[in-house]
């Protein structure tokens, strides 16, 4: 009885807070037929926000992911003083408000910031241009994948790197023919859970962008401006291709779960 | 030599895991290190293969220097506790890998594969996952991987730690085969004694960073020269003898011994002699014995084990004569008996028999058992808690007995062993009383809580140079701290004495190497003693002064003029009066 | 005696990815946080006060903390729920629910946010219902909390859920033999377990949606005094070249990211130490 009433009440929750939405954007996106959402991304500032979200995340994910990788090494691997000190502060973006986030790179590099002038002389634009987006996106999916592998190379420890060294093989051979192959779920799976976040940072991206059209939108922000000109076909179509993106992330991962036999968090 | 180390030394945050450790192991010997967990067996093994670096001595292999040399320049073959075998790799790129790494071509790598899935006993195995083959099989494995780029040495660390008893005696065999077969130098670490005694040409016994000993494995266990191996190596009665001009008492009664200092002696001193279960010889009386009478007991606990009885007595009379813990009364001896003797003399919990000893083993150790000398109880009962005294009488595994103050007079006979006293102002006035009593060991003791990191040796005259390294090197058996060996001579470069003095100290430690088998560090400090001495107390960290005589006047003015200086000092006074 | 000096390993690459480490974090998150700080640090004070106890700002954080705090707190309480029922019963689309759990986390805020809206709208899937009973939901305070509750959930269910998965089962079967009733195991032997974990995600949860600006900017309508969260706020000063101002409330909101994180650090060490027995975390 108890587990009845259990399970309805945390399927009605679910069902409301979680699976209505998500519905609700395809259902919409698709209320015209699948020519109507076609039709929506032959609009030019719709091809370039979805242009320029796959360009940012096609700079921040490998980044973050070389990152990731250097910061699990040192950190896995060696002791040394200061260590829990750099894992949290790796995790402090997550912990930072994403307009915060984005502010912090106004400060920097806005006119009134500490280059700003030397900037607007050398004629360079980061604010309000692809550079602010980038760097926005980086700073907000910064531990990402450091997040995955650290934990798990932690927890893998040194043996099987040491057997390899006894047996002759150098730093790199170690790296790629030892622990790469042994971290790789780990690893697609913080790539995977970057690229997601990456493409779909709204607020971040929107503090840094200056929102122009066609020049300076991602595809969240270009939500928002679809939203706000009523076009809630556009507005839906693009909602749901990003949605899209966030199912096949959730299938992936369910399958590295799956494969791997381990829990994320 | 295949591997020769030379003082090892490894400390981990101040603390040595390995304290100065120095040893040849011979071309294709099988040699075993043995020693109870974080007695730094493992972590010597790591500094052979270069996985730990150390900070003090030297190692090579095959006669070169490979101190500074990395891990894959050393070529060792390692195998590891927990096998490390590369889980996403088969078996065979497993094997290979070394070979990979050397780049050489598929068909040799395969040929060698083969050869050494053969020696392994694991042929067809080549294209499983290391997940789906057995934990013996997964061992099996990983001795094939550490073998195939023909190291000279192969290393193993607990290799047999996670298997179950049965495979484990079947991977022991293979592993001594495979070693004969390829004639390869191997060192093995275990914390199993009978392990060590299956596989090892021989063993060496560590504790507490300490290489103790080193033997033929029937040698370690019939003639062990200090108590911890004696212990360690099977089960052992350790009972307090006296040595005379006749030969070695138990209590009252003569008894045959072996061992080094088993002879008569000119001034009956104590000394800690091991009886083996086995040779406990159990009578219904005194005529019936084959064996020298120890004393009468009483049956405790017999436990039927299958091809042995073992058994558990409680000494009726001669109860001094036992030494484990600090109540006598409270100690029992063990004794196994085998099927026959079991025929011939049934017994059950409560008969009394006569205990007779078929071979008792006399440990070459100075240090016997403590008496703590105290004018009252409250100062004997803080010298009883003393942690150094503490930690020494647990670790010995002996008695700490106590007399009661004024009576420091009487025949040295009556209290044996060590005397242990608290520092304090009159402290050399009755280290002086007790020295012309007949002592020849006083401790004397500072409640300071931190084990000694160093044992500061320093003898005043060369007659009492050997006693004080024979104690020192006792001592060190059971205190993980470092020993140095100190001088005194003026600085003047050219001065006759210093090369006089310097002379001394390297004698002396060839001298502790060869009878204790001791490795010291020796430091010729410039200037006058008592002053240089107390000068170099001071700069180091936590020390123990281990101070040698043989003149009992000159020993009491030495001790006060440091005790004045440095009140928190422990001191052990080893005292050989000259004929 | 005790050396600091760091144990030489036979791995390789410490230098360098340390070295790497240490650059890009500075470069991308410590520099640009330290220029919050100093332009926050180098506003006149009495200005500074005046900025971040402006009628505006006060009544920003009241509904930004106070949005905050009740949708974590419903989380606890239905997050609680959707763990316990995803550990302890199988049903049919459990491995379904237990894949959807992560959808705030690969969904964009933004489309979260419109999609809410939609659903909760007076003509939406559930706010046609909801309306005719007087409960308005878009563009009103409860908007945000829904959303705020939306981003949250799957921290609290990530958190728990392995806690009660740790939980052995043994516990409770000894806890009935002494003849304890469900209510009691419950309140004495399973929340007391799991409470480290339940308070590690109630932090979490709410740390997120003080943050959170995506999702709420589309349900809020952003009418100020009423509807205006405080990342909206600086937004605003911002778009108001009021760049002072937007930093001075960075700084606030730097500082409640800060505490979050330091009170995140100390209940996980909380519930290891809990764990294993103290002494040696």
């Amino acid at each position: 009885m108890i587990r009845i009433l259990l399970i309805g009440i945390a399927l009605t929750f679910i069902g409301g807070l979680l699976f209505a939405p998500l519905a609700m954007v395809f259902v919409s996106g698709l209320e015209h037929g699948l020519g109507a959402w076609f039709h929506s991304f032959t609009d030019s500032d719709t091809g370039a926000a979805i242009r320029l979200t796959l360009l940012t995340a096609a700079i921040v994910v490998p980044l973050n992911t070389v990152f990731g990788i250097c910061a699990a090494w040192c950190i896995a691997k060696f002791e040394f003083p200061g260590k829990s000190m750099l894992v949290t502060l790796i995790d402090l973006p997550l912990a930072v408000s994403p307009v915060v986030s984005g502010l912090i790179y106004v400060l920097m590099f806005g006119l009134q910031g500490w280059f700003g002038a030397w900037l607007q002389d050398h004629d360079i634009s980061i604010i309000y241009a692809v550079p602010g987006i980038v760097l926005a996106t980086m700073f907000v999916t910064f531990p990402y994948v450091a997040r995955e592998l650290i934990p798990l190379m932690q927890q893998m420890g040194n043996d099987e790197e040491e057997a390899a060294i006894t047996l002759g093989a150098g730093g790199w051979f170690t790296f790629f023919h030892v622990t790469l192959p042994r971290i790789r779920w780990g690893l697609a799976y913080g790539v995977i859970l970057c690229n997601a976040r990456a493409m779909g940072e709204f607020g971040a991206v929107s503090v840094v962008s200056g929102h122009i059209r066609g020049l300076t939108n991602t595809m969240p922000l270009h939500i928002e401006i679809l939203y706000q000109e009523y076009n809630y076909v556009g507005a839906f179509a693009v909602a749901s291709l990003l949605s899209l993106l966030a199912v096949v992330t959730l299938i992936v991962k369910t399958m590295l779960e799956w494969r791997t036999g381990i829990r994320h968090h | 030599m295949s591997i020769t180390l030379e003082q090892v030394t490894k400390r981990y945050q101040g603390q040595p895991v390995v304290n100065d450790v120095s040893l040849e192991v011979a071309e294709g010997e099988f040699f075993v290190l043995l020693g109870p967990s974080g007695s730094g067996k493992s972590t010597l093994l790591r500094a052979i293969a270069g996985l730990v670096d150390i900070q003090h001595g030297g190692i090579a292999l095959h006669g070169s220097d490979v101190t500074h040399v990395g891990v894959r320049e050393r070529g060792v073959g390692f195998v590891f506790q927990n096998y490390a075998l590369f889980r996403h790799l088969s078996i065979a790129d497993n094997i290979e890998f070394a070979l990979r790494v050397r780049r050489m071509k598929s068909a040799d790598r395969r040929a060698r594969r083969k050869e050494l899935l053969k020696l392994v006993a694991l042929e067809g195995m080549d294209d499983r996952l290391p997940s789906q083959l057995s934990g013996g099989q997964q061992q099996r494995v990983a001795v094939a991987r550490a073998l195939a780029h023909k190291p000279q040495v192969l290393l193993l660390d607990e290799p047999f730690g996670a298997l179950d008893a049965k495979i484990r005696e079947e991977l022991r065999r293979t592993i001594r085969v495979v070693q004969r077969e390829l004639g390869i130098t191997t060192v093995l670490v275990t914390h199993d004694q009978e392990e060590a005694f299956a596989l090892a040409d021989r063993i060496g016994v560590m504790n507490l960073g300490r290489l103790l000993e080193v033997g033929e494995p029937h040698t370690l266990y019939a003639r062990p020269a200090t108590r911890f191996v004696a212990t360690f190596l099977g089960a052992a009665n350790l009972l307090l003898a006296l040595q005379g001009p006749d030969g070695i008492r138990v209590g009252s009664t003569p008894v045959d011994a072996t061992g080094r200092q088993a002879g008569p002696a000119a001034r009956e001193h104590e000394v800690v002699a091991v009886l083996r279960p086995e040779e406990v010889e159990l009578a219904a009386d005194r005529d019936q014995l084959a064996t020298r009478y120890v004393g009468r007991a009483t049956v405790e606990e017999v436990q039927f084990t299958g091809a042995l009885e073992r058994l558990r007595l409680r000494l009726l009379d001669n109860l001094a004569a036992i030494q484990h813990g600090a109540d006598p009364a409270e100690a029992r001896i063990e004794a196994t008996r085998t099927q026959p003797e079991q025929r011939a003399l049934p017994l059950r919990p409560g008969d009394t028999v006569v205990l007779g000893a078929r071979r008792l083993h006399v440990l070459p150790t100075p240090l016997s058992s403590f008496v703590v000398h105290a004018d009252d109880d409250d100062t004997a009962r803080a010298l009883h808690a003393d942690p150094v005294l503490a930690t020494l009488a647990a670790r010995m595994k002996t008695r700490v007995a106590t007399r009661a103050g004024g009576d420091e007079t009487a025949p040295q006979s009556a209290a044996p062993g060590v005397a242990v006293l608290a520092t304090g102002a009159d402290a050399p006035a009755r280290v002086g009383q007790l020295l012309r009593a007949g002592a020849n060991e006083v401790l004397l003791l500072t409640g300071r809580a931190e084990l000694p990191r160093q044992l500061c040796i320093y003898w005043m005259d060369n007659a009492a140079r050997g006693a004080t390294l024979a104690v020192a090197a006792s001592l060190l058996r059971h205190l993980p701290a470092e020993a140095i060996c100190v001088s005194a001579a003026p600085a003047a470069r050219r001065d006759a004495r210093r090369a006089a003095a310097l002379r001394a100290l390297l004698d002396a430690r060839s001298e502790a190497r060869a009878a204790h088998a001791l490795e010291t560090r020796t430091e010729l400090l410039a200037g006058e003693m008592p002053q240089a001495l107390t000068d170099y107390l001071a700069s180091l960290d936590t020390p123990l002064l281990v101070l040698g005589a043989s003149n009992a006047a000159q020993a009491t003015e030495m001790l006060e003029g440091i005790l004045r200086k440095l009140p928190d000092v422990p001191v052990l006074l080893v005292y050989r009066e000259t004929p | 005696m005790i050396s600091l000096r760091r144990e030489r390993s036979v791995i390789p690459g410490f230098g360098i990815t340390l070295g790497f480490t240490t650059f890009f974090l500075c470069a991308i998150v410590l520099l640009p946080l330290t220029a919050l700080v100093m332009k926050g640090a180098s506003m006149d004070f009495a200005r500074f006060i005046q900025v971040i106890t402006a009628p505006r700002a006060l009544a920003s954080y009241r509904l930004t903390f106070g949005a905050s705090l009740t949708a974590a707190t419903i989380n606890i309480v239905f997050g609680f729920i959707v763990a316990w029922v995803l550990v302890r019963y199988r049903f049919p689309g459990r491995r379904f629910v237990d894949a959807i759990i992560d959808m705030p986390f690969a969904l964009p805020t933004a489309v979260s946010g419109l999609a809410l809206t939609a659903v909760f709208a007076g003509n939406g899937w559930i706010g046609q219902y909801l309306e005719p009973l007087g409960i308005k939901v878009a563009y009103t305070p409860i908007g945000i909390t829904l959303a705020l509750t939306l981003i949250g959930m799957p921290f609290v269910v990530r958190t728990v859920q392995p806690a009660l998965q740790e939980l052995p089962k043994d516990v409770e079967e000894a806890a009935a033999t002494l003849g304890a009733r469900p209510v009691y195991i419950f309140f004495r032997v399973i929340l007391p377990a799991v409470l480290p974990a339940v308070l590690t995600g109630f932090t979490l949860a709410f740390a997120r949606a003080v943050g959170e600006y995506g999702s709420v900017t589309f349900i809020a309508g952003n009418i100020p005094l009423h509807t205006e969260i405080t990342p909206l706020l600086i937004i605003i000063r911002l778009e108001e070249y009021d760049y002072a101002a937007a930093a001075a409330l960075g700084c606030v909101m730097l500082a409640v990211s800060f505490l979050m994180l330091l009170t995140i650090n100390l209940l996980q060490h909380w519930g290891r130490r809990r764990l294993t027995g103290g002494a040696r975390a």
